[in-house]
């Protein structure tokens, strides 16, 4: 349970950041909604995680899944660089998090 | 002034570790108005620093801080258990979040020497 809780904060901060971007580039009802909502959203389901993960745990998971999905949609949907590095470390960070689920 | 952009890179990540803290231990109203400051400080750092460095650096470090403060705080403050395991894999996805945002560093220089050329 705690897993799917980091795992949707993690989605949402993503929300978060387009949305920050967009709000920025436009200040509308709908980029506010997404900029404010989203961040809100994961930090909620930032603090339940908390209630059944180790804290150190969840921070982890969610700062480094929050991490490869704000790249991962940038390269697929704003066409950004997919360089071996980029792939490298987002594949470096998905075997963390594998690891991590195995072993806790 | 050299030092003031990692100041702000260090107060970013202290803010951030408390408004971790205060998840876990906050259980009233006024905790959680706290709590909230705390976060809203943070992202203020957080964007100060950025105007000054790298974004990619920046954040590899508030998330590389983030990530062994809480481990940290398990250990001495939440006494849970920590293996080896744990600490191997934490370590791992710190590695690569900050390869990821060094790489990313590495291509804004390239875009930066391509404008100034043209």
């Amino acid at each position: 349970m705690g897993w799917a809780f980091v795992f949707f904060a993690s989605i949402f901060e993503l929300v978060g950041v387009v949305g920050l971007n967009k709000f920025n580039e436009q200040k509308t009802w709908l980029t506010t909604l997404l900029f404010i909502g989203g961040f809100g959203t994961a930090f909620a389901f930032l603090y339940s995680s908390f209630h059944y993960l180790q804290v150190s745990i969840a921070y982890a998971v969610w700062i480094g899944i929050g991490t490869a999905a704000a790249v991962l949609v940038n390269m697929v949907f704003f066409n950004e660089s997919k360089s071996i590095g980029r792939l490298v470390s987002v594949g470096i960070i998905i075997f963390g998090v594998c690891g991590l689920k195995l072993v806790s | 002034m050299k030092y003031k952009p990692w100041l702000y890179v260090a107060l970013t990540s202290i803010f951030e570790l408390l408004w971790v803290y205060g998840f876990n231990v906050a259980d009233k109203a006024w905790h959680w108005a706290l709590v909230l400051i705390l976060i809203l400080i943070d992202f203020y750092y957080l964007s100060k620093a950025c105007l000054y460095l790298p974004t990619g650096t920046v954040y590899a470090i508030f998330a590389a801080a983030g990530t062994v403060g809480t481990a940290l705080m398990d250990i001495f403050i939440f006494n849970h258990s920590f293996s080896a395991a744990k600490g191997f894999f934490i370590g791992v996805i710190v590695v690569g979040v900050i390869l990821l945002n060094l790489s990313d560093n590495a291509g804004m220089k390239k875009i930066e020497i391509e404008g100034e050329g043209s």
